[in-house]
This record gives structure tokens, C-alpha cells and sequence, in this order.
């Protein structure tokens, strides 16, 4: 799993609306090259990335197996041919190059993750998506991030709960139903206070935000994705 | 930074209420999705992420519904493990399971608006057990149409490939799921939780 560490490097002092900047930049790229020679300026871009994060490229690759797995499968669909001779190999290198494009989107957005707090995030989304959508936005990353760990540790005790008590010779979609319906009655009363709680603090539309400020690399940052996107723009 | 000095302006309880009920069903979203259970045909985990999405647009309605999956993907954007194997980030948007991701709000809002038929939900004991059903498994089409089309877009294979390995990956899993939510509507504990006076 990869999620926000502390630390000072370089990617942690950046304003996140510059570092979103680049990543957005960098999947729009990404995503409508297949030259590859871009491919290798991009690659070479991803591995920087990662090694301004002190992230390793397997780290990466094993956080992300299943996605690796998926897109292993899609050449072999891919080849599949509806008639005879049942099977096209040369549609498989398309499918492998773009499932190349997707990796390489995976490593700058690894970085990001480590390098950015999510309340940094949140804080870009309330100050600058406009109007009471931002503000319930912004707030609400917020609080979905407070309780991932509370509603999981919930939902991981009704499961040994479960089992404590036999729930294992039950049948797979008795299992499901059981656990659903435990944890989300448990959640939904979480919810009723929740709503208690933000009342009682005088949740308001206009609430002071966590500060946020562009440093000089931050420029620089801005320069790169506004090039990415470019390009991008380019390609299409 | 400018702060702002001039009066607070609150939030209405009933928003207020709503909202706190879209970011619990958001994070429960997250959590279900780390819940893995065992499906013989299925290369990937299946999780219980999709009873996320029924319980949207079933107990908030169209809009409070699309707003919790919304803010469910935004914060796993954002770099909170919040998808399946505690995955976060861009990256995994832009990749092969991404139109999944994306389709969630959709099909909340999609589920909400055909049960509800209005912005503010009504008490599920009085919308016809039918209609959740249908409900339900149009939202899943919802589901298997953008994550399909997505996960063709993404590994450049044919629309009916994406299809096929959608289909095979991750359908069986699905309906099961589906199955399981319907007989929590069927029962009528869904109607019982629902808040909405």
C-alpha cells in the first residue's frame, strides 16, 4: 500500500495544485501518445518522479498487482477474434503499449500520493472548485478520509464476529448479505451523529481553509504540466 | 491567506444531515472494497465495493447519492487508500478498472432517480419492492457499460473484448452481490435504516 509519508524532499515543500498540475498533464500525455519515442521521454520522466519521491519502481509495481494483472489479461482478450482463425496476435502489441501508458500514469501518480496529504488535496478542491459544491466537496474529502480507518475497523470486527460464531459454513451470499446489512446499520448510526456533531460545531458554508502557497519550484512545476498538457493537446 | 471575517453562514440541518449520510456511505464504499471474498472464476479479489453504489442511490437519491460516490472516488484521487487492495491515485482512474471507479457516481444517480423520481429521498417503504430491484440492476448496467467501454479504451483491445474480460472478471462476483443486496430490500431492512422521515 501506498499512502502519504512525511518527509522533506523536494515533492513534499510543493504547492499540490502544482504537483496535480503535472500529474494531470502527464496522464493527458500519456494516455494519446503511442510514439515511442515519446514513450521513452515519458518513462524517463516517471522514473525521476519516483526517484524525487524515494518510491522504487517494484514497490510500485507490487501496490498495484491486480491493475498489472488486468492489464496482462487484456492482450490475450484482445487477440481473441470472433470467427476463424479464432486468435489475431498482431492486435496484442496495442493493447501491451497501452497498458504500458497506464503503468507509466500508475508511477507519477504513486508519487503524488506519497508526497501529498490528502488534506492538502482537499484543501485545493474547497478553495478552488466554486460555490457550495466545493465547499461540501472539500469538506467531505475531509471527512471520508477521518473515517476510512473507524468504518474499516468496523467492518473487519463484524467479520470476525461473523466467523466467531460459524459464519463460515454459511453460504457466500449469506455471508454478504449478513456483514452488509451489520455494518451498515453500525455506519449509519456513526452517520446520525456525525450530522449531530458537525451541527453542533456550526458547520458553515464559509469556513477558514488551511493555508497554501506557491514556493519558486512550484513555477517551475506549473511550466512542466502546462508543457505535458501541450503536448498532449498535440497528440490528440 | 485571506480569512474570511464576516458572518458564518450555516448549514442547513437537513443538508447538514444528508451530507453526513453521503460521507458515510463514501468511506463505507472505501472499507467494503477491502473486503475480499473468495470467487473461484475471478483472476482479481472481488469486494464488496458495488454495495456502495446500491446503497447511494437507494437510501440518499439521485443527487446526494451521486455526490457520496463522487466525493468516494475523489478522495482515493486524492491519495486515501479508498479502492479495491487499498489502492489510491490518478493512476488507478486512468487505468484498466478506472471506468469503474468513474461510473459509480453515475450509477448512484441513475439508481437514485429511478427509485426516488426527486431530489430528496423518499422512505424506502414506500417505493415498490420492483422498482428497487430494477433500480438496482439498471445501475448495474450503468456499471458494466463505462467500466467496459474504459477498460477497452485503456488497453486498446475491441469494445466486445473489453466486454468479454469485464465480463468474465468481474459480472459473476457482481451478481452475486446484487443478489444479496435485493435481500436486504426484500426483507425490508434497507427500508428500516432509511433515515429519511
Amino acid at each position: 500500500m501506498i499512502t502519504y509519508e512525511y518527509g522533506t524532499t523536494l515533492l513534499h515543500q510543493l504547492d499540490p495544485r502544482s504537483k496535480l498540475l503535472v500529474q494531470f498533464g502527464f496522464a493527458f500525455a500519456a494516455v494519446t501518445t503511442t510514439e515511442p519515442a515519446a514513450l521513452v521521454t515519458l518513462t524517463l520522466l516517471a522514473i525521476v518522479a519516483l526517484t524525487l519521491a524515494r518510491l522504487s519502481v517494484f514497490r510500485v509495481l507490487w501496490t498495484y498487482r491486480f491493475v498489472l494483472l488486468l492489464l496482462g489479461l487484456a492482450p490475450l482478450f484482445a487477440s481473441l477474434k470472433f470467427g476463424s482463425p479464432w486468435i489475431a496476435l498482431e492486435q496484442a502489441p496495442p493493447s501491451i503499449l497501452a497498458g504500458y501508458q497506464v503503468v507509466l500514469v500508475l508511477f507519477i501518480s504513486a508519487a503524488y500520493v506519497k508526497t501529498t496529504p490528502v488534506r492538502e488535496t482537499r484543501a485545493a478542491i474547497q478553495r478552488h472548485v466554486p460555490g457550495k459544491a466545493g465547499q461540501l466537496l472539500g469538506v467531505g474529502v475531509g471527512l471520508v478520509f477521518r473515517f476510512f480507518p473507524v468504518l474499516l475497523r468496523d467492518v473487519r470486527r463484524a467479520r470476525l464476529a461473523l466467523r466467531a460464531r460459524g459464519g463460515d459454513v454459511l453460504s457466500t451470499r449469506e455471508r454478504v448479505r449478513r456483514l452488509s446489512l451489520l455494518t451498515i446499520e453500525q455506519a449509519f448510526s456513526r452517520g446520525e451523529r456525525l450530522a449531530l456533531a458537525l451541527r453542533a460545531r456550526c458547520f458553515s458554508w464559509n469556513p477558514t481553509l488551511p493555508q497554501l502557497a506557491f514556493t519558486a519550484p512550484d513555477y517551475l512545476f506549473v511550466v512542466i504540466g502546462l508543457v505535458l498538457v501541450g503536448w498532449g493537446v498535440l497528440q490528440v | 491567506m485571506a480569512g474570511q471575517y464576516e458572518s458564518v453562514k450555516l448549514v442547513g440541518d437537513n443538508i447538514v444531515e444528508y451530507f453526513a449520510m453521503a460521507v458515510i456511505v463514501a468511506t463505507l464504499t472505501g472499507a467494503f472494497a477491502q473486503v475480499a471474498f473468495p470467487y473461484p472464476f475471478s483472476p482479481v479479489p472481488v469486494t464488496l465495493q458495488t454495495v456502495g453504489v446500491y446503497l447511494g442511490g437507494l437510501l440518499l437519491g439521485p443527487v446526494w447519492g451521486g455526490l457520496a460516490l463522487l466525493l468516494y472516488a475523489l478522495v482515493g484521487t486524492a491519495g486515501a487508500p479508498v479502492f479495491a487492495n487499498f489502492g489510491a491515485g490518478l493512476g488507478v482512474i486512468t487505468g484498466p478498472t478506472g471506468g469503474y471507479i468513474v461510473s459509480f457516481p453515475i450509477a448512484a444517480a441513475v439508481i437514485g432517480g429511478l427509485v426516488h423520481r426527486r431530489v430528496k429521498p423518499r422512505p424506502l417503504d414506500t417505493v415498490s419492492i420492483p422498482l428497487q430491484v430494477i433500480g438496482m440492476l439498471v445501475g448495474l448496467t450503468v456499471i458494466y457499460a463505462i467500466g467496459s467501454v474504459w477498460l477497452a479504451a485503456s488497453t486498446d483491445q475491441s469494445l466486445v473484448s473489453g466486454l468479454i474480460e469485464g465480463g468474465v472478471v468481474f459480472v459473476p462476483g457482481d451478481l452475486l452481490k446484487a443478489v444479496a443486496v435485493i435481500s436486504l430490500v426484500t426483507g425490508g431492512h434497507l427500508a428500516r435504516i432509511s433515515f429519511v422521515e
